[in-house]
């Protein structure tokens, strides 16, 4: 049964086995090379930092896990994030990218090589992006051929649509994910080629890494099951299948258990139903299979059509009682979202304001994946052509990959691979035919290549007793062109990926290269590159002149930062996971000043913190986010919120004398545009001009009550407010408005004379009182 | 080396009683011969260790603080006339000496000054208009009165509720004349020390009433108090003949009312009057906060969820001067993630320390132990101590529970089992192969 479709590389002529193993050992060096180094603008142009927001909580935790053990780690109970809630750090994390480098450190300071764990965290994604390419080649392989595997690793080294996760700096689970996902996928096609349970195991071994890594296990869980279920449908079953999917499967349900994040997950939630339900699927085809070599046709026919129809019921009403029964949880909204892409603007605002998960453009196709994207479905049409099972996976991969990648922004990153897979298929594919006759040495490295996956079909004919289909071979097509022709197509070719190349430094250098916590400009007259580091400047401030104890309130994108940048207790946090918590933020920020502080206060909040950029023009500021904040307060709040009060009777959302009154009163704009009416940008326009909205803001003239300005970075980007303890309105003194004898507050205005008393006798120096007399 | 410490410190402590014991006091007159009309509530003070400065308080060297600190721990403003303070003083200046913990007595009359009218209005009354005195027709006094019913007979009755403030409420008959307080209803801090009966109304007794009083009945306060969230304590009167010698020591015969009474019973009100605002009594402190496992001593780092915790809190009072135990049954201590989970009144223990055992919820988070005690009369009480509070670690969930032995059984057995089947599968081959063999033979 253990029949090895490897062996087929025994075709390989002995004499081309060194050349062929030392271009793809050097190619696939140049790919870690050029994959590692293209993803360094970042620290050259910059320095060696951490970047955006949620790498800033990887790297707090890692630094606290190096600092402290594993143990402490699992254990950690931050008390400095989602006050007064707290977080069970350990228990709400994926620990795979922490280990992993923690792991690194160890291994580094085990040789005395002395490296500070944020350098390893910042290089991390880069070293893994050449592990990726690795496993990428190793995957595409396995599919196709090693041309195709080689063009792939070059690929998914420099495609933009993976290097915006994997920048240098950007510690994000997702730069060590994506070599996760490639490797298992990789094992599980090499375990369903050879049928053997130690690439089965390697798989569920891999899976758990995965699992620890990254939340997207999810979607090798689905599409592992996807795959063997289109075999099964196919009439593909083959005892090869039977073992690697229940090892596997059975493995990896007991690894992935093992992350405490994961937990019961897996068995109790309808996201991983899937996977049992083909298991069980699995076992009742097996047994159908043995039934059928011991029963007659006739009594199978019976017990195929019962047992079929009680089998479907039964598990049918099973998963629907456990469902009611609530021993598995139902969809969550995440998932709900990726099939209906209005879901999440409806019922979870908190979901549809991250801008990663906003539906695809078109536009962003091509840019991140330029000339693949367009190549890849000649990948995708070779392989459904040559299909068989292992290809069928890939087949799977692309078309699910390609949805999820039109739901989301962010799912692009799942998509890249499978097109760097299919691309290379095709550029190998075409290279293979045009560059046949006039180069021979690599032609026949191309000719090697392609009859391997016809040896395999043999191969595998036999095992899954399917009868061989026909398909044309590559080789019989292209006898008659020209060399002159082959010759422009080759070049044509080059030009494309020369092109390609091209692109993507270009695109990693303008669009992904930005630590996005330091800006930078550069002047118009003079080409010299200016530097903004408001947020570090201001975190600092926050480190150093804040008690160590006090509580900054912000909206949830600046949770992390303040957090590992300043240290301080922070109300939420980018690991949104208690909405009703940033709804209560979003109330007090959309709230006007007196009923937001009510909020503050039982929060127990110290300061206020808004990202303001009217000033330079910085377009990702807290106003351009507050509908957000008012869409997610109104979810929990409807009473209190209503986000068409914040609109124009037009239907605007304007911060010019136009705008809404709730908008104009409420604290985020106050805290926004405190003291900014003074200030006057430039010699001709008006006061008060907001660059960012090219307005002139509605609302100039006014006083804050229950906060104080404490600190306001140089370029007025990050504003802190102090928020003042009740005891600060020591004794409510009466207002004028809710006075009961009016004449008198108008008085009060007046300036008068030092020291008089009504009535007193005035003693005229010279002369004798008279009451004296 | 010691001993010369000791001494030291002694000398510094009798010092400092001593300088606590000489109550810096600042009074400002309209007119100097105020001093001598109400000689016997300064010679009340003076008695009770308090060292009056008296000033006019259009007086151009007047001042509060003297580089930076304050000269007086308490001002009386026996001026209501004053348009304006002299000197350094504004209301400015004494809003801000409040703000900072000062104490201030403050009478008003039926022609208040707008310096005073101000001052109330900043701390949450209103004087009101000029001119305009409390009228009561049916509860003047009969021999004071000169025919308007301005000088009312005020019932004990309508004292506030609070002993710590106004004293006992049996005292005689008291004797008013002054105008009426308006205060503002939502300010939570206002504390009515004295209202009218419910005859009464202020107005201004010449003239024919055009328009509805601003202050009927009950509603018109007499004297009003306000503690401020800082502690600091105002008393406004709207009477500065409430404490005049006059008063104190007029016969009082209220109208309708047979019964003559010797004296009025307003010394007894400006004794505790004067007592709660110039703080000598009801003022009480958190000496100290502990809180710890039950049966441990120090406060952990962090306590885990259900653990029984012990907390203890030591309260003080100011009595003549000195810190002794507070005494008290109703301190309630509230443990609080927003809002309280748990809530259970103290126990005292002797020596002025409540103590409060409970068990932490089931829930992790961020609390505080937070015991607020806000009675009438008293400062406040507020002392709030954070604790986080963690879920279980790894290690202390329980490794074994009976309900899943059935589990460890069916796994230990089915380990068993394959182990038993690997045997029987590696080693059982002799019949295959013989059925081979037959096979062949066949």
């Amino acid at each position: 049964m253990v029949e090895s479709p490897v062996k087929a590389k025994n075709v390989v002529p002995k004499k081309f086995v060194g050349i062929s193993s030392l271009i793809i050992f050097s190619v696939l060096l140049v790919c870690w090379i050029a994959g590692f180094a293209s993803r360094l603008f970042a620290v050259i142009r910059f320095e060696s930092i951490i970047h955006e927001f949620d790498p800033w909580f990887n790297y707090r935790a890692t630094a606290y896990m190096v600092q402290h053990g594993f143990y402490q780690f699992l254990n950690w109970f931050d008390e400095r994030a989602w006050y007064p809630l707290g977080r069970i750090v350990g228990g709400t994390v994926y620990p795979g990218l922490m280990i992993t480098s923690g792991g690194i450190h160890w291994f580094l300071h085990l040789l005395n090589i002395p490296v500070h764990i944020r350098d390893i965290c910042v290089f991390l994604a880069p070293i893994f992006s050449g592990l990726t390419a690795i496993s990428t080649y190793l995957l595409t392989k396995e599919l196709w051929s090693p041309g195709a595997g080689l063009f792939a690793a070059s690929f998914i080294a420099i495609v933009p649509g993976y290097i915006s996760r994997s920048v240098a700096g950007s510690y994000d689970n997702e730069g060590i994910a994506i070599f996760a996902l490639q490797f298992t996928y990789y094992l599980w096609v090499k375990s369903v080629k050879t049928g053997s349970i130690f690439w089965a195991a390697s798989a569920a071994l891999s899976y758990f890494y995965m699992v620890s890594a990254w939340g997207g296990y999810v979607f090798i869980i689905n599409l592992i099951p996807l795959h063997v279920f289109v075999l099964l449908i196919m009439n593909r079953y083959s005892h090869r299948l039977f073992t690697s999917y229940t090892t596997f499967y059975i493995l990896g349900l007991i690894f992935s258990m093992q992350i405490p994040f994961v937990g019961f997950q897996p068995i109790r939630t309808s996201e991983h139903m899937a996977a049992s339900g083909v298991f069980v699927l699995l076992i009742a085809v097996a047994l159908l299979k043995h039934l059928q070599t011991i029963l007659t046709k006739q009594e199978f026919k019976k017990l195929f059509i019962l047992g079929a129809l009680a089998a479907a019921g039964l598990v049918f009403l099973t998963v629907v009682g456990l469902t009611m029964a609530g021993f598995i949880a139902p969809w969550s909204g995440r998932f709900y979202s990726l099939w209906d892409t209005g879901y999440a603007k409806i019922h979870i605002p908190i979901i549809a304001s991250v801008s990663e998960h906003q539906p695809t453009t078109w536009f962003s196709f091509f840019f991140d994946l330029h000339i693949l994207v367009c190549t890849f479905p000649v990948g995708l049409w070779y392989t459904i052509k040559k299909i068989n099972d292992e290809r069928v996976f890939v087949v799977l991969y692309a078309i699910s990959a390609v949805y999820f990648a039109g739901v989301m922004v962010r799912l692009m990153l799942t998509l890249t691979p499978v097109v760097c897979i299919l691309a290379g298929v095709a550029f190998s594919c075409l290279l293979e035919v045009f560059l046949k006759e006039d180069q021979p040495a690599t032609a026949q490295k191309e000719e090697v290549e392609t009859e391997e996956p016809e040896k395999e079909k043999k191969l595998y004919d036999k095992a899954g007793k399917i009868k061989p289909r026909k398909h044309e071979s590559a080789k019989t097509e292209n006898k008659g062109l020209g060399s002159n022709i082959k010759s422009m197509v080759v070049i044509a070719i080059l030009m494309l990926l020369m092109m390609f190349a091209v692109h993507c430094t270009w695109v990693t250098s303008n669009a992904y290269s930005s630590p996005s916590i330091v800006l930078a400009f550069y002047n118009q007259g003079d080409g010299t590159r200016n530097i903004l580091d408001d947020f570090r400047e201001a975190y600092y401030w926050l480190s150093q002149n804040t008690a160590d104890d006090a509580r900054v309130m912000s909206w949830w994108d600046y949770g992390y930062q303040i957090a590992g940048m300043a240290n301080r207790t922070t109300l939420v946090d980018n690991n949104t996971w208690n909405n009703s918590h940033i709804a209560l933020v979003g109330k007090a920020m959309s709230s006007t000043e007196d009923k937001a502080y009510d909020i503050m206060t039982s929060l127990d909040v110290d300061y206020v913190l808004v990202i303001f950029g009217g000033v330079i023009g910085y377009s990702g500021d807290d106003i351009n986010k507050f509908l957000w904040m008012v869409r997610i307060a109104e979810g929990e709040h409807p009473k209190d919120i209503r986000e068409s009060d914040y609109f124009t009777e037009r239907g605007e959302f304007r911060v010019d004398s136009e705008g809404a009154p709730a908008l104009l009163n409420c604290l985020m704009y106050k805290l926004s545009y405190y003291r900014f009416g003074e200030l006057k940008l430039d010699y001709r326009g008006p006061a008060g001009f907001d660059r960012t909205r090219n307005a002139v803001i509605g609302n100039k003239d006014f006083d804050l009550t229950y906060l104080e300005e404490a600190y306001t970075s140089e370029h007025w980007l990050v504003r802190i407010y102090r928020v003042k303890k009740p005891d600060e309105f020591n004794r409510p003194s009466l207002k004028p408005t809710k006075r009961a004898l009016s004449d008198y507050a108008t008085k009060k205005v007046s300036k008068r004379r030092k020291g008089v008393i009504k009535n007193r006798p005035v003693v005229v120096k010279g002369k004798r009182s008279t009451k004296a007399n | 080396m010691k001993i010369f410490v000791c001494i030291l410190l002694i000398i510094y402590s009798v010092s400092q009683s001593h300088a606590e014991l000489k109550k810096e006091t600042l009074v400002l007159l309209d007119n100097l011969a105020t001093r001598e009309t109400h000689s016997i509530f300064f010679k009340s003070l003076q008695d009770r260790d308090f060292k009056l400065t008296f000033k006019l308080a259009d007086d151009p060297n007047l001042q509060l603080a003297k580089y930076g600190e304050y000269l007086y721990q308490n001002v009386i403003i026996f001026s209501p006339l004053t348009e304006s303070f002299g000197g350094s003083i504004s209301v400015e200046e004494i809003t801000q000496y409040i703000d900072n913990g000062g104490n201030v007595l403050v009478t008003g009359s039926a022609t208040s000054g707008e310096a005073i009218r101000e001052l109330a209005t900043e701390v949450g009354f209103e004087l009101d208009e000029e001119n305009a005195s409390v009228i009561d027709h049916m509860n003047y006094d009969q021999i004071l009165d000169s025919g308007d019913h301005t000088t009312i007979v005020a019932s004990p009755k309508n004292l506030i509720d609070s002993e710590m403030i106004v004293g006992n409420k049996n005292v005689k008959p008291l004797l008013y004349r002054g105008t009426g307080i308006i205060a503002d209803r939502e300010n939570p801090l206002v504390l009515p020390l004295l209202t009218a009966d419910s005859t009464a109304y202020s107005y201004i007794p010449d003239s024919p009433i055009k328009e509805y009083p601003h202050a009927v009945g009950r509603n018109t306060i007499l004297i009003a108090a306000l503690q401020a969230r800082n502690n600091a304590r105002i008393v406004f009167s709207g009477s500065l003949f409430f404490f005049s010698d006059e008063a104190i020591m007029s016969q009082v015969k209220k109208i309708g009312e047979r019964e003559t009474h010797e004296k009025s019973g307003n010394l007894d009100v400006i004794d505790a009057i004067s007592k709660w605002c110039f703080k000598e009594v009801g003022q009480i402190r958190v000496k100290s906060v502990k809180h710890h496992k039950e049966g441990e001593k120090e406060a952990p780092a962090s306590y885990t969820i259900t653990e029984p915790v012990v907390y203890t809190i030591e309260v003080e009072q100011m009595i003549n001067g000195a810190w002794k135990a507070f005494v008290a049954n109703d301190v309630q201590l509230e443990f609080v993630r927003i809002d309280p989970f748990v809530r259970v009144t103290l126990k005292s223990i002797g020596g002025g320390k409540y103590q409060a055992k409970f068990k932490i919820p089931d829930v992790y988070g961020v609390y505080q132990f937070k015991v607020d005690y806000d009675r009438v009369g008293y400062t406040r009480l507020y002392s709030t101590t954070q604790v986080s509070v963690r879920p279980l670690q790894h290690t202390q969930y329980e490794r074994f529970i009976p309900s899943a032995y059935p589990y460890y059984a069916s796994a230990f057995s089915m380990m068993f089992g394959v182990f038993v089947f690997s045997f029987v599968f590696l080693y059982f081959k002799d019949k295959p192969d013989k059925v081979e063999v037959e096979k062949k033979t066949n």
